[in-house]
């Protein structure tokens, strides 16, 4: 009797041992709750509304994405530098960024399929004439340092090397709105949707959006750990439900404008 | 739980690049600090003279630079300056926020090193026929350096620190800026933080050790 009591115990020990090896979705699922870091100084993708809380695009996938894994979500605010150290720290399960899926990146973090696209614009004060892409040769330049528009921009600045010209990296995007408004740069490469959610804030009167910026199609997608692979079959499944059943179109128009959301394909090639 | 692999290989190869930025950053440390001195003895002198308006100037000045963080100083010298039509570029703007703060430090530093240089001293040399800014300059200042010389150095030590905030500014090619660059292309965040503390902390103590050295050649009695 003690010995079949022995070996209860031991199975009942092994079953619930077994969990530990259970991988980051079961520890989603089990934990009723989905923390997703989510930069709120992005709008349309994030901001804040008058009341302090988070809304924008990735605050709804985020809401979305709780709802189909059955528990609640909850948004961990983080700018754009900190979204790796907050993944790796343990401090959020996924992240629903705009991140942008450069090789680089992918050798220390885990993407998606992209669940967004930008096309960047140039925005630039009034007044200055600057029309076309090229007009900004040899104008101090800037934008968010290290996004993909920046780092596209920064190429064709050094590329130019007109006199005059240069490049500045600013740690948020509202600093780079402040330089531009202010006149510590003349222009910025951004993505439209930032551009035409800060023009019609009203917050810098003295911006206007002059013409695209003729880089490739910026696809951004969600981020976990690399090694968390179930999470990220989990999250590409998602977002092709989310653009099959119609939620991104719908969310497109709720935050960007009625309109044709962006393809998320591209043509020729499989993911 | 902590799930990350180091790439220590491919953060080493940034190593050059990080290290013409430790260039830049003492480079501005060096320079902020002899800013830092030459306005802070004047400051100290200031805040000791007999005018009012002298005396006022030089309180604001060291109120400031001493209960405000260095942080808003710099941002100040960027966009608050720029909000006025003022655009100086983001390597003088850091230059100038931590300028402005060495020298409210070291102005109170100062003050105490004049305090401890007795008074009779700067008589004596008035009475040999020097003028009031000549026994100034050969009699008082020798002497007051000796007592503030270390409090100097941990200033020193303090310069090259407060240069990382230059990246609120725009600034991206001192060994914060090119340490957060590096950062956002490869997020490999743990690397580069960790390489970029172990240059300031050589910094820091090649300071530290080079200014006793000098102090114990230049002060023996």
């Amino acid at each position: 009797m003690i010995m079949r009591f022995g070996i209860l115990a031991a199975a009942l020990t092994v079953a619930f041992a077994l969990p530990a090896h259970a991988d980051k979705l079961d520890d989603i699922i089990a934990s009723g709750k989905l923390r997703c870091a989510v930069t709120l100084d992005f709008p349309p993708m994030g901001s804040r509304d008058e009341n302090n809380n988070p809304i924008g695009f990735d605050v709804d996938t985020c809401n979305d994405l709780a709802k189909a894994l059955g528990v609640t979500a909850e948004i961990v605010e983080t700018p754009f530098p900190d979204r790796i150290p907050a993944l790796v720290s343990g401090r959020a399960d996924i992240g629903v960024a705009s991140t942008s899926n450069t090789l680089e990146r992918a050798k220390t973090i885990g993407f998606s399929i992209p669940y967004f696209a930008f096309k960047d614009v140039v925005l630039t004060r009034k007044g200055l004439n600057l029309n076309t892409y090229d007009s900004l040769k040899g104008h101090a330049v800037g934008s968010t340092a290290g996004t993909f528009e920046a780092l596209a921009l920064e190429k064709d600045v050094k590329a130019w090397n007109a006199s005059g010209g240069s490049f500045r990296g600013f740690q948020t995007q509202a600093d780079v709105f402040l330089a531009l408004s202010q006149g510590q740069i003349d222009a910025t490469a951004v993505t439209s949707t930032v551009a035409s959610s800060v023009v019609k804030s009203g917050k810098f009167p003295n911006l206007e959006i002059t013409g695209d910026a003729p880089y490739l199609t910026d696809y951004v997608c969600l981020i976990a750990l690399r090694q968390d692979q179930g999470v990220i079959n989990y999250l590409n499944l998602f977002i092709n439900h989310q653009v099959s059943t119609g939620r991104y179109k719908e969310l497109y128009d709720k935050w960007v404008g009625n309109g044709t959301p962006p393809d998320l394909t591209v043509p020729g090639v499989y993911y | 739980m902590f799930s990350y692999t180091f790439h220590w290989r491919a953060a080493f190869q940034a190593l050059p690049q990080m290290l013409a930025g430790a260039v830049v950053t003492l480079e501005i440390a060096v320079l902020s600090m002899i800013i830092g001195i030459v306005c802070g003895i004047f400051l100290a002198l200031a805040s000791g003279s007999h005018s009012k308006i002298l005396r006022g100037a030089a309180a604001v000045w060291i109120e400031t630079a001493r209960n405000t963080p260095a942080l808003l100083q710099i941002y100040m010298a960027y966009f608050g300056l720029g909000s006025l039509g003022i655009h100086i570029n983001s390597f003088a703007a850091l230059l100038a926020g931590i300028a402005f703060n060495n020298a409210g430090y070291l102005a109170e530093t100062f003050r105490g090193g004049l305090r401890g240089v007795p008074e009779t001293q700067a008589r004596a040399a008035r009475s040999l026929g020097m003028t009031a800014p000549q026994a100034f300059r050969i009699i008082v200042l020798p002497q007051m350096m000796r007592i503030v010389f270390y409090p100097l150095t941990n200033q020193m030590v303090w310069a090259v620190l407060m240069t990382s905030l230059g990246v609120i500014v725009g600034l991206d090619n001192d060994l914060t800026g090119v340490t957060q660059n590096l950062n956002v292309l490869t997020f490999r965040t743990f690397e580069f933080f960790t390489i970029a503390a172990g240059f300031y902390y050589v910094i820091a103590k090649i300071i530290t050790l080079s200014a006793r050295a000098l102090g114990w050649r230049l002060f023996r009695y």
